[in-house]
């Protein structure tokens, strides 16, 4: 291996200089003959090499790579395309992601930390979610590593949309996709229908969603009654076939999640009881709309909207 | 190992045996750790080396070699903790994971970390697995240990052990984190993906110790397969090796499980492919058990990396995928010949 015990110095000299690969890029711009004669040979081809995936980067902002299916696609929808080297697995799953197509065009990982080491990142970008391990490691390795809170409300959309931006150096972007966040909050607000009905959302597993969670200020916002938040339900929980036939749902939403393939937790949406319960009207919300907080995340509220309507 | 040579004078060929075995296991661990450090995984699969010059000097010290460090110590103590676990309830079925110190540990690792008693790189998180470990093993030997007949004590072990896992999924429900409840995979199946050189430094001050401790019960181990009686009036207290046994599990199986989680089966498997090789005296088994427990979970993890691509294997899975067929097998040959 070209690895070489022999020279202390010299591997840590390596080290540290990958762990800051555009500080040596740049480092290597300034003075490429002197750095030449310092580092030998091979390191400076290593470095003509980075000089040229940095130019294919684009010289300015810093390159990004995402370890999580929520990062992935605020990064997907806030950076420019050149600054992305990879995104999680599965943000390519139309199932899991709403950004599915578009993340397909990049390698994909599964979120350890040598995968993320070839990638040379700038700025790696977890979610709370991801592997604390990983996250400590890569910490350790001398990465910046973003991690996101999961977003709770449309107000954490805006958050993380300003975090993320702030990282890559696209705080213009992020300014506008709020802006436009904002206004289509308010476009959906003016909406609502004068009748709420009373809603519960079923999700695989026979989970509903409470108060406190991005689903409910969706709800709210489309102007329906979250049955289970005003029982006292906070941010999720279970809710038996028994507590849903008891609150006498005037809506049935839906997530559809994953619904061609066998689970046990599907099977509760099967439930006879779901059909007898006389619901007036079911709605499907593709669960991708709200497991991660996202522009796109207004749409759920649209399409419940939409569901309410008399 | 002295203690394997001491109680040489009982067969001298069996004592060279076994450490003829000792030194062709520690080739192979040698060998293991050599792969584990070669072998890696990346969005593709597998791979092999360490992806470019730049890259080697910290895929190999910051990433491989923790990995690989962990795999041997851990599966080292599991292996060696199980063979004096054997020796002591004079019971082949006897393992850290089987009887709950593994278990117990866990809990007592997940009740310190998720309530805020410590962080992550603290020394809190493995002492709260040793305490856990310590509680689980002192319960199983009080209530069915000294006297206790083959079966007492593996259905003793098999309670606590669920109660155990069940207390912790219990805490990781009420634990204030919402990511809590989605780490009960790691605690019950355990991995070594990503852990870095801390973890290393964090396990090993209590695995030593607790190494020493079991070795040290050597003698006494020897002692008491031909009876408590006999081993007091040898002159060995089979109180101090019970205790030798059960603190010194306690406290490597606890740092080790509190950077890997629990990892079943080594301990059972391997000083039972072992034990013919250097005949019945538990102390013999000791050295060999624990190289062979550090050869199988290297070799286990490496077969992690070697997988397809896609999200990598727990370390608990692979082990119990080999451990839980060799655990049938050793139930059914094990049934009393006449019994219904």
């Amino acid at each position: 291996m070209p690895f070489s015990i022999a020279k202390p110095s010299s591997t840590r000299a390596a080290l540290r200089d990958v762990r800051r690969p555009r500080a040596l890029a740049r480092r290597a711009q300034r003075a490429p003959v002197a750095w030449r004669w310092r580092r030998g040979r091979i390191a400076a081809s290593f470095a003509t090499l980075l000089l040229l995936s940095a130019g294919a980067r684009g010289a300015a902002l810093p390159a990004v790579a995402s370890i999580n299916l929520c990062a992935d696609q605020l990064v997907l929808t806030v950076a420019a395309p050149e600054q992305v080297l990879t995104v999680s697995w599965l943000s390519a799953d139309p199932e899991e992601s709403l950004l599915a197509e578009q993340a397909a065009r990049y390698p994909l990982n599964y979120g350890s930390a040598e995968e993320l080491l070839r990638f040379h990142p700038d700025v790696v970008i977890a979610g709370a979610y991801t592997n604390a391990f990983t996250r400590a490691l890569l910490a350790r390795l001398g990465y910046k590593v973003i991690e996101l809170e999961p977003e709770d409300s449309i107000a954490d959309i805006a958050r993380n949309l300003r975090l993320v931006a702030a990282a890559l150096g696209r705080e213009e972007r992020a300014e506008a996709l709020v802006a436009e966040l904002h206004t289509r909050e308010q476009r959906i607000a003016a909406a609502r229908p004068e009748h709420s009905p009373a809603t519960v959302v079923v999700r695989p597993g026979g989970f509903t969603v409470g108060g406190h969670s991005l689903a409910d200020e969706l709800m709210k916002l489309a102007g329906v009654r979250n049955v289970a938040a005003e029982q006292g339900l906070d941010r999720w929980g279970s809710l038996s076939m028994e507590t849903l036939l008891a609150s006498r749902p005037e809506l049935i939403v839906l997530t559809g999640y994953r619904a061609s393939q066998p689970s046990l937790a599907n099977a509760v949406l099967e439930h006879p009881a779901l059909r007898l319960v006389g619901a007036r009207r079911t709605a499907t919300v593709p669960a991708p709309y709200w497991d991660c907080g996202l522009p796109q995340s207004l749409d759920a509220a649209a399409l419940l909207q939409q569901a309410a309507a008399p | 190992m002295t203690a394997g040579s001491q109680v040489a004078a009982h067969g001298t060929r069996e004592a060279r045996g076994g450490w003829r075995l000792s030194g062709a296991l520690g080739v192979l661990a040698i060998a293991a750790a050599g792969a584990s450090l070669v072998i890696g995984r990346t969005s593709g699969g597998p791979t092999f080396g360490f992806g470019g010059p730049d890259l080697a000097p910290i895929v190999l010290t910051e990433i491989r070699l923790p990995r690989t460090l962990l795999a041997l110590l851990v599966g080292g103590t599991l292996g060696l903790c199980g063979a004096a676990l054997q020796g002591l309830l004079r019971n082949p079925l006897a393992e850290p994971g089987l009887l709950g110190a593994s278990s117990g540990a866990a809990f007592g690792a997940v009740i310190v970390f998720y309530f805020g008693l410590a962080g992550a790189d603290s020394l809190a998180l493995p002492a709260g697995a040793v305490a856990g470990s310590l509680v689980a093993l002192a319960a199983l030997y009080g209530l069915a240990g000294r006297r206790g007949d083959f079966l007492t004590v593996v259905l003793a072990g098999i309670a606590i052990n669920a109660f155990a896992a069940a207390l912790t999924s219990l805490a990781l429900n009420f634990a204030p984190s919402p990511y809590a409840a989605l780490e009960i995979l790691f605690w019950m199946l355990g991995s070594l993906a990503d852990r870095s050189l801390v973890h290393v430094a964090l396990a090993l001050p209590l695995m030593v110790p607790g190494w020493l401790l079991v070795i040290a019960a050597a003698r006494g181990l020897d002692a008491l397969t031909l009876g408590e009686d006999t081993a007091a009036s040898l002159g060995l207290d089979p109180r101090r090796t019970q205790w030798l046994v059960i603190g010194g599990t306690a406290l490597a199986v606890g740092g080790a499980v509190a950077v890997t989680g629990v990892v079943g089966f080594v301990g059972l498997v391997v000083p039972h492919l072992l034990r013919g090789r250097v005949g019945q005296h538990p102390s013999r088994l000791l050295l060999p058990s624990f190289l062979g427990g550090a050869v199988l979970t290297a070799v286990a993890d490496i077969a992690i990396r070697l997988m397809p691509p896609g999200p990598e294997l727990k370390l608990g899975v692979v082990t119990a995928l080999l451990g839980a067929p060799f655990f049938l097998h050793l139930i059914v040959r094990a049934r009393p010949a006449g019994g219904a």
